[in-house]
């Protein structure tokens, strides 16, 4: 299921009380869903008991966040066939390995984002993604191309 | 490594300390569990020797007054033409999974009936791509990435991207449907016979059910100088007859050029049709004794109507895979398995030979989907594989 960052807000205390650092709560809910705050730092959550349920909710529903790499994707091996499509579609393994990859093989160079491995897709190296760090791309190819659902990001 | 996998035979597979890379979750499977559930060698429940029941097969068949062959979809074209040896001495039938299978969409490559291509002329130079009838991403896993859909070819260098057009027609809404999105086309059809139908009358300029699909997909075919059908189970079932199919590839090949590849199946079961094809002018189902091919000769028809009393069963599991009805009466005939594993048919066989896996345990050739022939690379070499026991055989009798 997909995380939206309204979802979220309509769960926090919405005072925007500041004393997260962030001038309102739909602020800090987005800062969430990127990983930059953590549900911690929302004091009154934790502190006034008339919250409680609505944390519990949170942290249910935040638990993707940390099965999540730093670009938000999720991969749910049970669902996947190894079919490749994510491996061969990947705007960057088709700028690396135009030998490899790019041509529908299995990729050769030594550190593409995916591989197929044992029969199913697993992540090596994300920070090749173009979803990684602070100028990223919110690409979503491999997701696109992906029949299975194995492949999933967290806003969706 | 090739994976023997199915038909696709794709050649990168490697591995490395213990790790399976690039083969989907069919051909990992046939990587990391070939050690498993081994066939033991068998005469009527008892463990024996390999050569012992070898010698007993040969017995068993030399009695044998109408002998059956079966199976050997994922054995090496150089077995199949022993097995193949050993029908014609025996004068009994012999036949593969085709008969059920795609048999009929490979007779009508074989034949020249329609235009083929391979798969690497594809990846270079495919545009339309219908995929009729078939789901790859549950059959062929890696057929659309490897060979098809998503890689970039020589003509075609922005892949699916804008320099492919996708088309699937099924009855429903397939895992590769759902991938038909830009540049594409999903038909649902209720019967494939209407959507053929409907492909000739767009040429000819009139009205039919499907004349807008149809019409669309003849002006994207248009554009290329390179399209392609590939036909599964689901075009062989949904069309009665496949003449007014070959008809249609003829049709839009008057305004487009169209080739059509069988979509895809066993590992080497087009080696089987292709083998076959050579010596005797059919794919499958043929009897050495009439001399011809016919539905009757079919390997389940065969056993639905008690025709025979003894069958060699090569690398498939008949009790798995057929209705009880028919497999059943496996029962009441000799039975002589020879598999590397400890299959259900197996189990109930009078005579159990193990056998080496192809591909892993055993080197050869096997023939991909698109008629490509492909060395074997195996990890190692077993002395008793599908070769050894059938020229055994073959000389014994």
């Amino acid at each position: 299921m997909a995380l939206n960052p309204m979802d979220i807000y309509k769960l926090l205390p919405k005072t925007n009380c500041k004393k997260c650092g962030e001038a309102t709560c739909m602020s800090f809910a987005f800062k969430l869903l990127n990983r930059e705050k953590k549900l911690e730092d929302c004091k009154p959550l934790y502190e006034d008991k008339k919250y409680e349920r609505q944390r519990k909710k949170l942290e249910e529903m935040l638990k993707p966040l940390e099965e999540a790499t730093e670009t938000g994707l999720i991969v749910d091996e049970s669902l996947c066939t190894g079919c490749g499509n994510c491996v061969v579609v990947c705007p960057v393994h088709v700028e690396k390995d135009p030998k490899g990859a790019a041509i529908g093989n299995g990729p050769t160079i030594d550190d593409p984002i995916l591989r197929v491995e044992d029969g199913v897709v697993r992540v090596v190296n994300m920070k090749a993604c173009r979803r990684y760090g602070k100028n990223r791309i919110l690409c979503v190819v491999c997701r696109e191309n992906c029949p299975s659902d194995a492949i999933r990001f967290l806003e969706g | 490594m090739i994976c023997p996998g199915c038909s696709c035979l794709c050649d990168d597979v490697h591995i490395k300390e213990g790790k399976v890379f690039n083969a989907c979750r069919r051909g990992e499977g046939i990587f990391s569990k070939y050690k498993e559930n081994r066939a033991v060698a068998r005469v009527d429940g008892r463990e024996v020797d390999a050569d012992t029941a070898i010698e007993k097969a040969v017995e068993i068949l030399k009695d044998s007054k109408n002998p059956a062959i079966y199976g050997l979809d994922t054995t090496v074209v150089e077995a199949q033409k022993l097995a193949i040896d050993v029908a014609e001495k025996l004068n009994g039938y012999i036949d593969d999974n085709s008969s059920f299978c795609l048999g009929e969409l490979v007779e009508a490559v074989l034949k020249g009936e329609v235009p083929t291509a391979t798969l690497d002329d594809v990846r270079d130079n495919a545009y339309v791509l219908v995929y009729w009838g078939t789901n790859p991403y549950h059959s062929l896993s890696r057929h659309m990435s490897k060979y098809t859909y998503y890689p970039r070819g020589k003509k075609r260098p922005r892949g699916y991207d804008e320099d492919r057009f996708l088309v699937v027609v099924d009855v429903r809404k397939s895992e590769t449907a759902v991938l038909a999105k830009k540049n594409a086309k999903f038909i649902r059809v209720d019967d494939d016979a209407e959507l053929v139908d409907s492909f000739i009358k767009v040429i000819d300029g009139r009205a039919a059910k499907y004349a807008k699909e149809a019409g669309m997909v003849i002006n994207e075919m248009k554009k290329a100088d390179f399209n392609v059908i590939f036909g599964g189970l689901g075009l062989k079932y949904g069309l009665k007859d496949l003449n007014k199919f070959k008809e249609m590839v003829k049709k839009l090949n008057e305004v487009a050029k169209v080739y059509f590849i069988p979509a895809g199946f066993h590992g080497n079961m087009r080696g089987f049709n292709e083998t076959l094809f050579e010596r005797v002018g059919y794919v499958n189902r043929y009897s050495f004794r009439d001399g011809r091919s016919d539905e009757e000769f079919s390997f389940t028809e065969l056993l639905k109507n008690e025709k025979i009393d003894t069958a060699l069963i090569i690398g498939t599991d008949p009790v798995y895979s057929l209705p009880f009805e028919v497999s059943s009466k496996l029962g009441k005939i000799k039975t002589i398995v020879v598999d590397p594993r400890m299959s259900f048919t197996a189990r109930i066989a009078d005579v159990v030979i193990p056998s080496a896996v192809s591909g892993l345990e055993a080197g050869g050739t096997m023939v991909r989907s698109d008629g490509i022939r492909v060395k074997l690379e195996p990890l190692e070499e077993r002395e008793v594989n599908d070769v050894y026991i059938l020229s055994r055989i073959k000389e014994g009798l």
